[in-house]
């Protein structure tokens, strides 16, 4: 043993960590009422929602009739889906777009490391957060009622709400961006125009575009049930169908859409891997 | 033979191998460039063996080989007479492995790391509750105080400076008992102070606990005061590998010196 006082401090160690573990201090107090206090969560939550999955084992058996119920398909009516899908896609593709153009100028507003208006930052990062908060479903409700039935009112509500989420995430990224190639550039006696558009732009377009992209095709998922609402596209073969109870049809277009989002989630995604 | 007070935990020890860890036509490539090409040597007890070179002469490729964390295209590494690729299981404890960035798992404890030390040696459910028997934990508390580190037993890894965190992972390296111990590069991330204190340790595990060192290094120096052996690397091809002593100025001109060299 070359130090004979080291077992006796290792078990002198223990001994304490021993003690403190078996000892109730405030820490293991908050831990035990956090854990209540979840539980607890759970037990009213569960409450609220009635969640009963003897209902789901009863009501199974009627979803599985529909199902068989559905065949043969209804092929005949694929044109007018299929033209309603494309409505579908072409809002999302409108509503994105004019989301993306709103948000460049917001989200230099929105970023504290490269505003112009270091003033304007909080009413900014409010509104797009409003904006956010409510989601293209409510949004498109209103519109209906404001500009009337149709896929206009669906591109109003797809954009105001991409907007904000857009915004926000370009300016989370602006103020993550290095800046230090920008600052480099601006020793160099560019203008301050010059210097955010020779340093950060070939930096963050990559990144933005590619988000964009996502949003288009996360829009196009979204916006499947828009319809219901009234605001065009596919939704509303769906709710038709649903409300005739024809399952044939509903099944046809559920398939129509599945088929659609997944290829254009793939073509998405190669893009996407192609730009950043 | 070993200093640690508990002994009471059966320990992998295999003192009696005179060679610990043997080599044979390591080569390994990545696409056209070969990383390490065809080296061999073999790792007796008792051995500190520091491995030198220029960077991109193969160190790092060549360690991942050793540790099993890489498979060489054609090669053998044995260790106690078993090919690494079939040491699964319980039995990679068999080497242990200091890393240039530590590793340590930033959110559990310094005593918690050292006792992953323990983990080859437990039954699997100790890692997923991290309990641990009253031996291990007494074990790992020595092992810590080894190193220094006693009263930092209960602090969270990642608030520990790089210097601490490193030798926190060689209390870690003690605990697990290996017959041979692997550092890639273990000081090139710390002060020269720090790394020092480090080589110090690493030489202790030497002396004190029977196991073998393979470390390598970027410091001529560290080499000549540490290790007991050097063995030279440079594009991928063993060039020098002879004790101490025979390291002199000119072998280690011949070594850096091959680095501008278009053999890679």
């Amino acid at each position: 043993m070359a130090d004979p006082g080291a077992a006796n401090r290792a078990g002198a160690a223990l001994a304490a960590l021993e003690r403190a573990e078996h000892e109730w201090g405030p820490r293991r107090v908050r831990l035990w009422v956090i854990l209540a206090l979840v539980l607890a969560f759970y037990a009213v939550s569960a409450w609220l929602v009635d969640f009963d999955p003897g209902r789901l084992a009863t009501g199974l058996p009627k979803l599985w009739h529909w199902i068989s119920q559905a065949w043969p398909l209804k092929v005949e009516e694929l044109p007018l889906f299929l033209l309603r899908t494309a409505e579908t896609i072409a809002m999302a593709a409108i509503g994105t777009t004019l989301a993306v153009v709103l948000a460049i100028p917001m989200a230099i507003l929105a970023s504290r490391n490269i505003t112009p208006f270091p003033r304007a930052y909080a009413p900014v990062r409010w509104f797009l957060n409003a904006l956010r908060g409510i989601d293209s479903f409510v949004f498109a409700l209103l519109f209906v009622a404001a500009v009337g039935l149709g896929p206009f009112a669906g591109v109003l509500g797809i954009a105001l709400h991409t907007w904000g989420s857009a915004a926000k995430f370009f300016a989370d990224h602006l103020e993550n961006v290095n800046l230090g190639p920008y600052d480099a550039v601006r020793t160099t006696g560019a203008g301050r125009s010059t210097a955010i558009g020779f340093a950060l732009v070939p930096d963050v377009l990559p990144v933005f575009a590619s988000t964009s992209l996502f949003w288009w095709e996360f829009n196009v998922r979204a916006s499947t049930v828009l319809g219901v609402v009234g605001a065009g596209g596919i939704g509303q073969e769906l709710k038709n169908s649903m409300d005739l109870l024809d399952f044939a049809r509903l099944f046809t277009i559920i398939i129509v859409i599945l088929v659609v989002v997944t290829a254009l989630d793939q073509f998405s995604q190669r893009l996407r891997r192609r730009l950043v | 033979m070993s200093t640690l007070a508990h002994q009471a935990l059966p320990l992998a020890r295999h003192a009696h191998a005179a060679e610990r860890m043997s080599l044979s036509g390591i080569t390994r490539a990545f696409g056209a460039r070969v990383a390490v090409d065809d080296i061999g040597f073999a790792v007796g007890a008792r051995e500190f063996v520091a491995v030198l070179g220029p960077s991109g002469a193969g160190k790092t490729t060549l360690f991942r080989c050793m540790t099993g964390l890489d498979a060489p295209d054609r090669g053998t590494v044995r260790v106690g007479g078993i090919d690494v690729r079939d040491l699964h299981g319980r039995d990679r404890r068999r080497i242990g492995v200091v890393f240039q960035q530590f590793n340590l798992v930033g959110r559990l404890t310094a005593l918690e790391n050292v006792l992953a030390g323990r983990l080859g040696h437990l039954s699997a459910w100790r890692g997923w509750t991290r309990r641990f028997p009253r031996a291990d934990r007494l074990l790992a508390l020595e092992c810590l105080d080894r190193v220094g580190l006693l009263d930092h037993a209960t602090q969270r890894a990642d608030r520990l400076s790089g210097g601490q965190q490193q030798r926190v992972a060689i209390a870690r390296v003690l605990a697990q008992q290996p017959e041979i111990v692997v550092a890639d590069e273990p000081v090139a991330s710390l002060d020269p102070a720090t790394g020092a204190g480090i080589l110090d340790l690493l030489r202790t595990l030497c002396r004190e606990e029977n196991m073998s060192i393979v470390c390598s290094l970027h410091q001529v120096e560290l080499a000549r005061d540490y290790a007991s052996r050097v063995i030279g690397l440079a594009g991928g091809r063993l060039v020098f590998d002879a004790p101490t002593t025979d390291f002199d100025e000119a072998a280690a001109r011949r070594l850096y010196g091959t680095a501008g060299d278009p053999i890679r």
